[in-house]
């Protein structure tokens, strides 16, 4: 039953991801991307990590694609107005990424994966809230606190950069 | 190195409350006083080993000096700006702030010892470098130059994490020294794919902070539309606090598998010198020429990583430090040009010797070191570079990179010719620069140390 899930999970979120390059309208896009998300928090279900799936719609799926439909809206983006990319530069663009897929399958398919995923050694219970936040606050609480600081800086900017200064144009 | 983290980042947040204060005179004093205390602190690390938190941190010699070099590129940069905004209503209290989080960050990427740190580093460290890109609100270049750092620094960023994910599916720690372990049992073993794929991802991703050829497209539009107090403080600590991470992540986890990533090194810094050195011929802006210059500079720096040995650790601080000098120095004197001719390019400085000797002396110098002539820091910082090449047997590097330091000595005297050679054109142009108290410190300190680097290079080379 689970591997069924999987292989349909992976089906859709394979299927809307190309659906978010392809698709011309900008919102069209965005939809599908959500659908990725969804489809990518089923994944983490399936992984025993509920916390994940759970932060992963909330954020991305929730609060960050709602600002891309928000910027795409206020930049009123339509197909006409797209700019257009020579051949040579699609080329280019395809070749290259041909490349590092090419890469990426060949260096996966021959990946030997049996430290990681080796049954006997796996716990199931470790993607599970308790155990991430034990870890969070013990062993990687050093990153944790100092990824406040990577916040406030961009806080801070944020601030700075869309506060309007005396003598400045409004809309 | 641990405590002056956390008093930067403790500090960052007073500055903003300093904002409060209905005078800005104190803000740049409190500033600078709050950069020395965390020098001094980090200095007291001087000659310790430690771990930090669970092996997140570490201390030793050769962290201690990126992390003061970093901290005093930042002193010396931070005097420069006292009469750079005109506007009363800049808030400087919050770029002082940024600068502050920056070092943090900077510091991070020099102590790290856990890749994890290593990207909340080089994340801090952009993401205030993006914001003070775009911080000039009123200037569609500085717009530009945010929006293009911006989008392919967070492209980038990606291609880093997706290289770490692989690593860590490789070997299944984030740890440098878990890293060297799976790495020296592979040798027996042979590794996995996954560890080149993800190697190559994380250098491609450092590698571009660092604008390093062909990563480096954004390099000329960014620091061109970047304020250039802040290109001053991107050229400078960016560039060592990447090459120390770089340098510590190679050193540490993979020197077992030097033959599989030299290659790459030496490919791109071959690209590097070429282009950096030959495109920096054609610029008619000296802000230009200097962005190119710091990607030719990138280049030289790559070399003695691509030479990985027992000395490349101290021929890439020695290179770094006078580096940072002679640019705080041309930066600084690009500045007061700027405000007070209104041009960038290389006609702006003509005559200048004839008003201004001290300012044009300073410029001579170091263009002088970042050519590589002889009695400059400069110098020293190649000719070790070069030695480190040779001793590794890299002998097409070493041509290469001389050959393009004859190539840079043409577009670093330029600026020198205009300045002793050609008088100025209109009588506008010939005032008389009034240099601030400031500048002329920090322009005589810098000149000052880099020509003792270049007189005695030994008082700095002999503790590592």
């Amino acid at each position: 039953m689970a591997d069924k899930i999987f292989y349909f999970l992976t089906f859709l979120s394979l299927i809307s991801a190309m659906l978010v390059i392809f698709s011309r309208n900008p919102v069209h896009s965005v939809l599908y991307l959500i659908l990725t998300f969804f489809c990518l928090s089923g994944h983490y279900i399936l992984l025993n990590a509920q916390f994940l799936a759970a932060v992963n719609i909330i954020v991305y799926a929730g609060a960050i694609m709602v600002l891309f439909l928000f910027v795409i809206m206020f930049l009123n983006l339509r197909e006409d107005t797209e700019p257009r990319k020579g051949m040579a530069a699609k080329l280019a663009a395809v070749v290259s990424g041909g490349l590092l897929l090419l890469i990426m399958v060949a260096a996966l398919r021959t990946a030997d994966m049996s430290t990681l995923n080796n049954p006997a050694s796996f716990d199931s219970q470790i993607g599970l809230v308790e155990n991430l936040g034990r870890v969070l606050f013990t062993d990687f609480l050093l990153p944790f606190e100092l990824a406040s600081v990577l916040f406030l800086v961009a806080m801070v900017g944020a601030v700075m950069l869309g506060k309007r200064e005396a003598g400045e144009r409004n809309f | 190195m641990f405590y002056s983290v956390v008093l930067l980042s403790i500090f960052g947040i007073l500055n903003l409350f300093l904002g409060f204060l209905k005078s800005r005179a104190w803000l740049l004093p409190v500033t600078l006083l709050f950069l020395a205390t965390a020098l001094v602190v980090t200095l007291t690390d001087w000659n310790k080993s430690l771990f930090f938190w669970n092996y997140m941190m570490s201390t030793d010699n050769v962290s201690v000096a990126f992390a003061t070099i970093i901290i005093v590129s930042a002193m010396l940069i931070l005097p420069l700006s006292r009469f750079y905004f005109p506007n009363a209503a800049a808030p400087v209290p919050e770029y002082y702030a940024i600068l502050l989080f920056s070092v943090v960050g900077a510091i991070l990427m020099v102590t790290y010892e856990n890749i994890i740190m290593l990207f909340l580093g080089l994340e801090t460290l952009s993401i205030a470098m993006y914001i003070l890109a775009g911080s000039d609100k009123r200037n569609p270049r500085s717009h530009e130059a945010a929006l293009k750092y911006f989008l392919m620094g967070a492209f980038a960023t990606g291609i880093l994490l997706f290289g770490v994910a692989m690593l860590y599916g490789a070997t299944g720690t984030f740890n440098l020294s878990g890293l060297a372990q799976y790495v020296r049992t592979t040798l027996v073993n042979g590794a996995s794919p996954m560890l080149y794929l993800g190697l190559t991802l994380v250098l491609i991703g450092i590698l571009f902070k660092l604008s390093v050829a062909p990563f480096h497209f954004w390099t000329p539009d960014v620091y061109d539309g970047t304020p250039t107090l802040f290109t001053a403080f991107m050229a400078t600590v960016v560039k060592t606090a990447g090459f120390a991470a770089l340098y510590k992540i190679l050193s540490v986890s993979f020197t077992g598998i030097y033959s599989v990533w030299w290659i790459t090194l030496a490919a791109t810094s071959v690209l590097t010198l070429l282009i950096g050195n030959i495109t920096a011929v054609y610029q008619q802006s000296f802000k230009r020429m200097l962005a190119y210059s710091s990607i030719s500079h990138a280049g030289y720096l790559l070399i003695a990583v691509t030479a990985m040995g027992q000395t490349s650790q101290s021929s890439i601080l020695f290179y770094s430090l006078a580096y940072t000098l002679a640019t705080i120095t041309s930066f600084a004197v690009l500045i007061l040009v700027n405000e007070n001719r209104a041009g960038e390019s290389f006609s702006a400085f003509n005559g200048l010797a004839r008003h201004n000797p001290f300012l044009a002396f300073a410029l001579t110098v170091a263009m002088c070191s970042l050519a590589g002539i002889p009695l400059t820091g400069g110098f020293f910082g190649k000719f070790y570079i070069f030695i480190n090449a040779l001793e590794k047997g890299l002998l097409f590097l070493l041509v290469v990179a001389v050959l393009m330091s004859a190539v840079g000595i043409y577009y670093y005297f330029r600026v020198v010719i205009a300045m002793y050679m050609r008088g100025s054109d209109d009588n506008a142009v010939a005032d008389r620069i009034i240099v601030p108290k400031s500048y002329a410190a920090v322009l005589a300190i810098t000149t000052f140390l880099t020509i003792l680097l270049g007189v005695a290079p030994d008082l700095l080379v002999r503790y590592f």
